[in-house]
């Protein structure tokens, strides 16, 4: 099942929609998210996906953890990561 | 009769109806709320006092000597002598301003039908006939243009397609200048827009042609304006009115609409004045344009009726280092979506920029560079080499691109109301949705009706069938991506 997300990545100026399946991985979303925003960002180095406030498990899938159609999902730069 | 016997009898007409009652003569759905009795605008009065033959004469000066310019300036030479990015934005500017001030006509004449008061209902018959020369001067300077530019054709055509850029303008014009009822428009447009809003693009940017050389666009830029400063006069004797009668109303207005001109402003002029002018030929940037023309004067006008500044104030504060450079960059890198071409600033440009906004400009660096760095790895003209394609969202309320807060903390936010949920750029956008939910539920923004399969996911069905765009008219960087600046990569 199709859930879409607006994601944003840090260091960005939009919000996009990210097209994620419900068994698609946390980990898989932050690659679509990096992908989205490749022109405008240099997306080298590890992100996290949070939501809510939380950081979320890169391996657990949209379903597991709870995102449900159109929930707001930010991939933030890892500390020390550039 | 001297002048001011005329003028003191003509302002005067109002009777006491006898066949039918006041609220049905001005019915409360049409005339506005608060809705008050004849006496409480009995005094209403405003200072510009025009009779209509003096409207007439002066207008007629102000159109001959239009056309005296455009027969000497309006040719192809004169045309092609300007810089493409000024080119760009005169075409940004007048697709946006024509049909609006169009559906400003609609407004007025509302206005001189239900005005509550004699001088009320005469001067906005002059503001529409103002209006309609409004909507006139940009369609005739661009017409001459369309033969060699079919970007030009957007002046007319840019409210007839389904662009992200259309449905954001037509979303707030519908509503500032067709949907609103006297009282509202008077203060939304004549107030809030033209007191503030306008100067920006009718001083501020005839300033900057004057700069770059454009005499004609300065000219109609000027000529404009003289009418905006007194059809503008209606705005405040109208507030004066409701803020003594219901101050909350009045606040809610002005904050709203105040709010609602900036979203769809800053990327409108902000964009020409820091992007598209060469660099050379700018003066102050968008920011200090704000700050003197909207700024102080609009904050001394709160203070004099006796409102308070906006409870965002200080959002809105932040929002001048970050805004229009957000926007500008996403729009660029999604050109192709709009139908004027887009600058990309090089080293020139990013110096004065980061001597502009010292405090944001370092964020916007790396975003530069990096877009940069994929026309290097191109050839000139290779447009989707660097061009985004992932599907933007849009802000429920102002269906404006997500593009508030910093690249670092994008400010939206997704507010779940049932039976679905919805998307705001700001906190100030979300604020006037909430308080009007009946006003702006049922609107669907661009991901809203892409998943609802009203419009293609696709981008180039988007932009073709949806958008009413073709690779003729779509947006490109204005130089093609060939910037001396711009090294190449050897491959």
């Amino acid at each position: 099942m199709l859930v879409p997300l607006y994601g944003f990545l840090e260091g960005d100026t939009m919000g996009v929609l990210v097209l994620a399946h419900a068994d698609s991985t946390l980990a898989e979303v932050v690659d679509k998210l990096r992908a989205s925003a490749s022109l405008r960002v240099d997306t080298r180095g590890a992100f996290d996906l949070v939501a809510g406030g939380q950081v979320l498990d890169p391996h657990a899938t949209v379903a597991s953890a709870g995102l449900t159609a159109l929930d707001r999902v930010d991939a933030r730069r890892r500390d020390g990561s550039a | 009769m001297d002048r001011e016997s005329w003028l003191a009898l003509a302002q005067n007409l109002d009777w006491t109806p006898s066949y039918v009652s006041e609220a049905e003569l001005f019915p409360p759905a049409i005339s506005g709320e608060p809705w008050l009795a004849h006496e409480d605008w009995a005094d209403w009065a405003e200072p510009f006092r025009t009779t209509f033959a003096e409207y007439v004469r002066t207008q007629s000066q102000k159109e001959e000597g239009l056309a005296a310019l455009r027969d000497a300036l309006g040719g192809p030479t004169h045309v092609a002598a300007l810089d493409p990015g000024w080119s760009a934005g005169v075409k940004l500017h007048s697709a946006i301003l024509a049909l609006a001030e169009f559906a400003a006509v609609v407004g007025n004449l509302r206005a001189a039908r239900f005005g509550r008061h004699s001088a009320w209902r005469a001067t906005s018959l002059l503001g529409a006939l103002d209006e309609l020369r409004h909507t006139q001067l940009p369609l005739a300077l661009m017409h001459d243009r369309v033969r060699r530019d079919a970007q030009a054709d957007f002046t007319h055509r840019l409210y007839h397609t389904n662009g992200w850029v259309s449905i954001a303008a037509r979303h707030a014009f519908d509503e500032l200048l067709l949907g609103s009822d006297p009282i509202e428009f008077a203060i939304a447009t004549h107030f809030v827009f033209e007191t503030g809003f306008t100067n920006l693009q009718f001083v501020g940017l005839a300033e900057l042609a004057e700069q770059v050389g454009d005499t004609l666009f300065r000219s109609i830029l000027t000529s404009i304006q003289t009418d905006e400063a007194r059809h503008a006069q209606v705005g405040r004797p109208v507030l004066e009115v409701i803020v003594a009668r219901d101050r909350a109303r009045a606040q809610y207005l002005v904050d709203k609409w105040f709010w609602r001109n900036w979203q769809l402003f800053a990327p409108v002029t902000g964009f020409t004045m820091d992007y598209l002018t060469p660099v050379r030929r700018r003066g102050p940037s968008f920011k200090e344009f704000v700050e003197e023309w909207v700024l102080d004067q609009y904050l001394s006008s709160l203070d004099e009726l006796g409102l308070e500044r906006p409870w965002y104030w200080d959002s809105f504060v932040r929002a001048l280092d970050h805004y229009h450079h957000m926007t500008y960059a996403a729009a660029y890198t999604y050109r192709a979506s709009v139908w004027f071409d887009m600058v990309l600033p090089g080293p020139e440009e990013r110096a004065w920029l980061a001597r502009k906004y010292p405090a944001s400009w370092p964020s916007y660096e790396p975003i530069w560079d990096r877009i940069s760095s994929a026309w290097r790895r191109t050839d000139p003209g290779v447009e989707f080499a660097a061009h985004a394609t992932a599907i933007p969202c849009f802000c429920a309320l102002c269906q404006m691109v997500l593009a508030h807060g910093t690249p670092e903390h994008n400010a939206a936010i997704v507010v779940d109301r049932e039976p679905r949920k919805v998307v705001f750029c700001s906190e100030p956008c979300r604020w006037i949705y909430e308080t009007e939910p009946q006003r702006y539920g049922e609107h669907k923004d661009v991901v809203a009706r892409v998943l609802a399969g009203e419009a293609p996911a696709n981008l180039l069905e988007f932009l073709t069938r949806y958008s009413g765009l073709s690779v003729q008219t779509w947006g490109k960087d204005a130089f093609g991506g060939a910037y001396s600046w711009l090294d190449r990569e050897t491959r």
